[in-house]
């Protein structure tokens, strides 16, 4: 446990599990696992951000940079646009709001979820304040040399195609929220809230290590990008760990237990199996050390298509850190 | 005679045309065969002793040929001959075959005349020869067969044979023989030769000492006959009747025998090694016995064990058993000794080896005796090819000869007389078409006429013996007395020799005797067939047989000398290589066109295979290297072989001699659009996408210029480029024309295609312009990526196949382990391609961006409007656009006073109208209309040219001229003369009415209206200023015409509009190049 002193994100990990999937409680070293891979991720992440800003010529990186680094991920390069639009509705009704005063924290906090939640009090602000599109630097305005504004008039539907993953997630948390008591709900709400950036960004700087990454302190929007990033990174590693366990209890369920060794267990096991009140199986144990390092693992596999060029030679295909 | 011989070739009907027919059908013997015995028996009832008063001479006379010899025997042209007889006698010659006929009709056809003829006692020559005509037949019916039944057999095995190995020797090239004989083949040659060398070594010195010995022994000067010396056998048959009539006129030949005798052996030709003057038949046997022997030596797969004498060493007890021990080798050297004197010893010698090799061996499944036995087999067959002679010394011959002449003269057969003849025709006969069967046939009659000693007389002899007829007085004393007697009794019984028909034959007929009644029975029946299935009895197949028998000679000795070139186990590198041969080239062509003959033309175009090899082979320089021969096939000689030309290759021409183009057959166009990219979908959308692309760049670009001059004060002409986009057109290649299907393998070509396509996709990303390093490493990326994809999926295709699972089956299945599909998707996954990047490449970044441009075009296209027309725009106010929001009546009423009321100038709040009891306060309209018409002069004062005509124009000076000039005032009169002068007496032309550029520039005055520069010089003057400063100038320094360069262009200008300048420019070079320069204009040439 002498881990889990510098521990940081615990409480904030968890919640994100949960959210994810995750509905019985990990264990602390899984946490810190998760946390230090996490954290891992981040500095690759600066890292690559600066290389990329030294090749534009510039010293501090920009959010343009941590979007060229998903670029290749189309739905999380969408739920991040999305986020960033809310963010911005949110800047916009803050200052708004700060003149006429009201309500401006209850709606950052439905803000920050830009899911099931939020969607209420979002799409009220959604009429106030007119949603600035963030555009990608690579999308077809950079075709051209001319910046022209947007019109109104014209629709861009492609903003309202969900991703299939984004819709999928979505779609489970609905599943899961759907027979919550209220104060289910509430914890639920509180847990999506969870972000290793938000209200804690210099924390988060210190954990990460942005100033000896960076030679200029990132602005708010990118420590943002990155909070929504960690959480990204936490659901998916949550979401493969889960699956790895799946499939490792569905192995033990078909060879008996074989996991556990003793015989007795498995009896147990078989005859718990016909219970017609027994808890789910997930709800009983939470996800292990194991399984936590085996979808790190099976997210760390190089694609096909990275060592594709190098088939039929001797060189043997090496990558750094891949971003999940 | 000629009578005769009308009435011999008229009165037989089937005889005249026996004459003409060569071949003779046996219906027709057997007819003459009944006539024959009639009239023989008629004959033999009327013949008296007039026949001994018939020579011989006349006999042969009759026989006389004119051939060749025609020379000779002109010297000894018969005075007495009637001039009808040489015909007769040419006639006879040339159907020589057919005498017999002639003959037979004679006796047949006219009985009476030749019994006439007897009775008159034949006085005359025409009757004595008619009378020898008619006789012949007596023996000669009966008496060929015999040495012509065994020629024929002996002709028709070693046809057979030959027709045989011919048939092997074509076969050859369409099997392939391996080569593993050859070594067995290359050791039982070398054993051969040795024995040869062996043979050849023990016996030559004995056997040229014998020869001596038989020469020396042979009386120089021997006055027989002519037909003596030459009796070696058959070869001599061209010569026998020359020979005969010499005998006949030997009083008037001029020569002595000996000469004639050397003249004939020169003259004579195939005289074989064994000929000899003095041992009358055996040149013919030995020659005979001499291939019997080679033949069965070279059968060395059984005959190797008898090649040699048995050694000690390997059979001690061998001579205890065999008292009389023979081999092959003995027998050459007996042979070469000259030790044989018969057939027949040489038969028994032959069939000792075999019965010793059956006696000593009589173990029946010993190895040997199945050689011996066949071995025996092989001599049976090749023994009645020898034909039945015994040689004689020709002394003893004649001896006899003599004997027989003066001792049995009167013997009622006539045989001195028929016997020349008689022997001449049995030597000719094997070439006659009479078959064995009825020589059978009629051997019985001959023999139950009580002539068996004619009968049974052997060819050699017989002739010999008829030759000599004549020359009994040369018979010599020293004869053999014991052959003497043997030959007393009978014409011919010469020791040994046998019958070859068994009917009145030797009784104790031994084993040549059984010999010859087998193969008589045996291959006289049968030819080829027979001889085939006596070869198919053996255990090998025939055709290889044959082979390894024909071509052992040739592959022992390429086997031999492949062996030389080798050392041990290894190639010996000191050796001369194998090198190809034009003989062996031009063999192998040969061949080949042979092989191509025989397949498809086969006989009937025989000749013009013929004919072609020939010529085939001709065009490698025949002659210039020896041509071996050899019966083995191509593949005995890799080296020679000429590698086929491609026949696309080849130089063939058509009957005109033009070269026909064998390109036509197999050059192909590129088919097109085979390096543009195929229009699909997916393309058609890219392209899209692109144009849409280029069109709102174009709208980019405006928006960009209007942008640039709201900021800009100035503008430039080429300040904006304009963009002015160009439609992509992938361009095809040219029409080009490849030799071969499949595709094109231009790495270059296909490479600028990739590129192509490499910056279409570039563009359709969204960069307008690439640098060309980007696009050639892009490019290179591509292909290797491709090139890769394409090894992988060629690695999938070539997967090792599976058998397929099938339960029942016996025979196995063989499935490739991945369908077409399934290695299509492995390699694309390998290569880091899935299906649904693919699907969203084509959504995302095709169609997607499609939709995308396409709204992107809109806000560029609504941008630019906005920013050309700003009043349009919505956001413009009630000044811009929004003058129109609330119904616009103004602009169509004009009325915009209404909006500001009537009250516009306030005098109601003043009172006014009270005041002025005015009833309206609105601006009254001729006002307005007024200022408008004011306002509108004040702008266009500028621009009206002139406002009107206040005053009349003052009448336009009148042109000063020559005429004119008096109307002027006096004391201007000379300079207006002078100008005039100048001008070339032109009209003088106002200054203002000059060209613009030819006015004097007017004076200005400043504001201080004091006129301070002095007024310039007219253009004209100061021309003339500088081109005197120029001529200074040049005068000095040739270079420099800055100072003239500037007026020039004006000058040239000037002249070129002043016509009059040609006077003054006659005097003035400088002008006139310049004039001439000036007048350099595009009519002027084209003038």
């Amino acid at each position: 446990m002498a881990d889990t002193k510098t521990a940081k994100y615990r409480q904030e990990i968890q919640q994100m599990m949960f959210v994810s999937g995750e509905t019985a409680e990990p264990a602390p070293e899984v946490t810190f696992l998760i946390e230090q891979i996490v954290q891992q991720q981040v500095q690759e992440m600066l890292r690559e951000c600066t290389a990329l800003a030294t090749r534009r010529g510039s010293r501090s990186i920009s959010t343009d940079d941590l979007m060229m680094l998903i670029r290749h991920d189309k739905a999380k390069i969408s739920r991040l646009r999305t986020f960033l639009q809310w963010k911005d509705v949110r800047r916009n009704v803050k200052d708004s709001d700060d003149k006429g005063g009201g309500d401006a924290a209850e709606l950052a906090a439905g803000d920050d979820i830009q899911g099931v939640g939020a969607s209420g009090p979002a799409a009220d602000v959604g009429k106030k304040a007119k949603r600035t599109k963030v555009d990608l630097v690579w999308d077809v305005q950079s075709f051209f040399s001319e910046v022209v504004p947007p019109r109104d008039d014209i629709e861009d539907e492609e903003e309202e195609e969900m991703n299939y993953a984004t819709i999928q997630r979505l779609r489970n948390a609905d599943e899961r929220t759907k027979d919550m008591t209220r104060d289910e709900y509430v914890h639920w709400s509180d847990c999506r809230q969870a972000s290793f950036t938000f209200r804690k960004a210099k924390r988060f700087r210190e954990w990460a290590g942005v100033g000896v990454i960076l030679e200029t302190k990132p602005n708010d929007d990118t420590i943002d990008i990155l909070g929504f990033l960690t959480f990204e990174i936490v659901q998916t590693l949550t979401e493969e760990a889960l699956k790895v366990k799946a499939a490792e209890d569905l192995y033990k369920k078909k060879t008996g237990a074989a996991g556990g060794g003793d015989e007795g267990s498995a009896g147990r096991k078989r005859k718990r199996e016909t219970g017609l009140f027994d808890m789910p199986d997930e709800a009983r144990e939470p996800v292990q050390l194991q399984h936590v390092k085996e979808a790190y693992r099976r997210l760390q596999k190089l694609p096909n298509k990275n060592k594709a060029m190098l088939a039929f030679t001797r060189t043997m295909p090496k990558s750094g850190l891949r971003l999940i | 005679m000629s009578d005769d011989g009308a009435v011999s070739n008229a009165s037989g009907n089937n005889g005249g045309e026996g004459v003409d027919t060569l071949g003779e059908e046996d219906r027709r013997t057997v007819e003459f065969r009944e006539h024959y015995k009639r009239s023989e028996a008629l004959l033999m009832a009327a013949m008296g002793d007039g026949d001994a008063k018939i020579t011989s001479a006349d006999a042969l006379f009759d026989d006389d040929p004119a051939h060749s010899f025609a020379t000779v025997a002109a010297e000894a042209a018969p005075p007495t001959a009637p001039p009808k007889k040489p015909a007769r006698t040419i006639d006879e010659d040339d159907y020589g075959d057919d005498d017999d006929d002639d003959e037979d009709n004679e006796s047949n056809a006219s009985p009476l005349k030749s019994k006439g003829a007897a009775a008159v006692g034949s006085v005359s020559a025409p009757d004595k020869h008619k009378y020898s005509n008619i006789t012949r037949p007596n023996t000669d019916g009966a008496k060929p067969e015999p040495p012509k039944t065994t020629d024929e057999v002996r002709k028709k095995l070693e046809q057979d044979k030959k027709a045989t190995e011919d048939a092997a020797r074509r076969s050859f090239h369409t099997t392939f023989y391996t080569y593993e004989t050859d070594r067995d083949a290359m050791l039982e040659q070398q054993k051969l030769d040795e024995l040869d060398r062996q043979v050849e070594a023990e016996t030559g010195p004995g056997q040229a000492q014998g020869q001596n010995q038989k020469n020396g022994a042979a009386p120089p000067n021997q006055p027989g006959t002519l037909s003596g010396t030459n009796l070696g056998g058959s070869v001599n048959l061209t010569l026998k009747h020359l020979i005969a009539r010499i005998d006949q006129k030997r009083n008037m030949v001029n020569a002595t025998d000996t000469q004639l005798r050397t003249l004939m052996s020169e003259v004579r030709k195939n005289r074989s090694k064994w000929a000899n003057e003095d041992k009358v038949g055996q040149e013919e046997l030995y020659e005979s016995m001499e291939k019997v022997l080679m033949e069965l030596k070279a059968m060395t797969e059984h005959a190797g064990p008898f090649l040699q004498k048995v050694n000690k060493r390997d059979a001690p007890d061998y001579h205890q058993i065999i008292k009389h021990p023979m081999d092959i080798g003995t027998m050459l050297k007996k042979l070469k000794g000259l030790q044989y004197k018969s057939k027949k010893e040489f038969v028994d010698d032959l069939m000792l080896i075999w019965s010793n090799c059956l006696k000593y061996n009589g173990e029946p499944t010993h190895f040997l005796r199945k050689k011996a036995l066949h071995m025996k087999k092989e001599t049976d067959k090749l023994v009645p090819l020898i034909p039945d002679i015994v040689v004689r010394d020709r002394a003893e011959m004649e001896a006899e000869e003599r004997r027989t002449q003066n001792g049995d003269i009167g013997e009622p057969e006539d045989s001195e007389d028929e016997e020349p003849i008689m022997a001449s025709r049995g030597r000719k006969a094997p070439s006659k078409s009479n078959k064995s069967s009825s020589a059978a046939r009629k051997a019985p009659p001959a023999g139950s006429e009580g002539t068996p000693g004619a009968d049974t007389k052997p060819p050699g002899p017989v002739l010999n013996n008829a030759a000599s007829n004549l020359k009994n007085e040369f018979l010599r004393a020293d004869s053999d007395a014991p052959l003497e007697g043997s030959i007393n009794g009978f014409s011919t019984p010469p020791p040994g020799s046998v019958t070859p028909f068994g009917a009145n034959g030797v009784p104790g007929s031994n084993a040549p005797g059984s010999q010859v009644d087998f193969s008589e029975l045996d291959g006289a029946g049968t030819n080829m067939a027979g001889l085939g299935v006596v070869e198919d009895a053996d255990d090998n197949d025939l055709e290889y047989k044959t082979w390894k028998l024909i071509t052992k000679k040739d592959r022992a000795r390429i086997a031999s000398e492949r062996h030389r070139r080798f050392k041990g186990d290894a190639l010996d590198p000191e050796q001369p290589a194998i090198l190809r041969s034009k003989a062996g080239m031009r063999r192998w062509l040969r061949r080949r066109k042979q092989a191509e003959d025989d397949k498809y033309l086969d006989p009937s175009a025989g000749p013009d295979g013929k004919d072609g090899a020939p010529a085939a082979a001709e065009t490698l320089a025949e002659g210039i290297e020896e041509e071996d021969d050899r019966d083995l096939p191509d593949y005995y000689d890799p080296v020679c072989a000429i590698p086929d030309v491609n026949p696309r290759l080849r130089w063939v021409e058509d009957s005109d001699g033009q070269l026909v183009e064998q390109s036509e057959d197999f050059l192909r166009v590129i088919p097109k659009g085979a390096f543009k990219a195929p229009t699909g979908h997916l393309s058609q959308k890219v392209e899209d996408n692109m144009r849409q692309m280029q069109d709102t760049r174009k709208i980019c670009a405006k928006i960009g210029v209007v942008k640039q001059m709201q900021l800009q004060a100035q503008m430039y002409q080429n300040q904006f480029q304009k963009y002015d986009p160009v439609p992509f057109v992938e361009q095809d290649v040219e029409p080009m024309v490849v030799t071969d299907d499949g595709p094109v393998m231009s790495k270059t070509t296909c490479r600028a295609a990739l590129q192509r396509s490499v910056g279409k996709i570039f563009y359709h990303a969204g960069f307008e312009e690439f640098q060309p390093s980007a696009l050639e490493a892009i490019t290179d990326i591509a292909s290797n990526f491709f090139s890769q994809l394409a090894t992988t999926l060629q690695l999938y295709g070539e997967f090792p196949k599976v058998p397929e699972e099938r339960p029942t089956g016996d025979e196995i299945v063989w499935n490739s382990r991945f369908t077409e599909e399934e290695s299509i998707l492995h390699a694309l996954d390998k290569n880091g391609i899935d299906m649904e990047g693919l699907e969203s490449y084509v959504k995302d970044d095709v169609e997607r961006l499609g939709t995308k441009l396409l709204g992107m075009h809109e806000r560029m296209k609504y941008h630019l409007a906005e920013l050309l027309r700003p009043a349009l725009d919505s956001n413009a106010g009630a000044d811009g656009a929004g003058a129109f929001n609330d119904g616009s009546e103004q602009f169509v009423s004009g009325d915009f006073a209404e909006d500001f009321g009537e009250d516009y100038f306030g005098f109601r709040e003043l009172g006014l109208d009270q005041e002025f009891g005015l009833a309206q306060l609105s601006v009254p309209l001729h006002l307005l209309q007024n200022r408008m018409h004011h306002a509108y002069q004040a702008q266009h004062a500028n621009t009206t040219t002139s406002v009107g005509t206040l005053m009349d124009e003052p009448a336009t000076f009148e042109p000063v001229t020559t005429q004119s000039i008096t109307q002027e005032i006096g004391i201007i009169q000379g300079f207006f003369l002078s100008k005039l002068h100048d001008h070339g007496d032109q009209p003088l032309v106002e200054d203002d009415n000059l060209p613009a550029k030819q006015r004097f520039p007017k004076p200005r005055l400043p504001p201080t209206g004091k006129i301070s520069s002095p007024r310039k010089r007219p253009i004209r003057e100061q021309q003339q200023l500088a081109r005197k400063k120029r001529k200074l100038e040049e005068s000095k320094d040739d270079g420099n015409a800055n100072a003239g360069s500037k007026p020039m262009p004006t000058s040239i200008k000037k002249l070129k509009l002043d016509p009059p300048a040609n006077k003054d420019t006659a005097g003035d070079p400088e002008k006139d190049d310049a004039s001439a320069v000036g007048m350099m204009s595009p009519e002027s040439i084209a003038a």
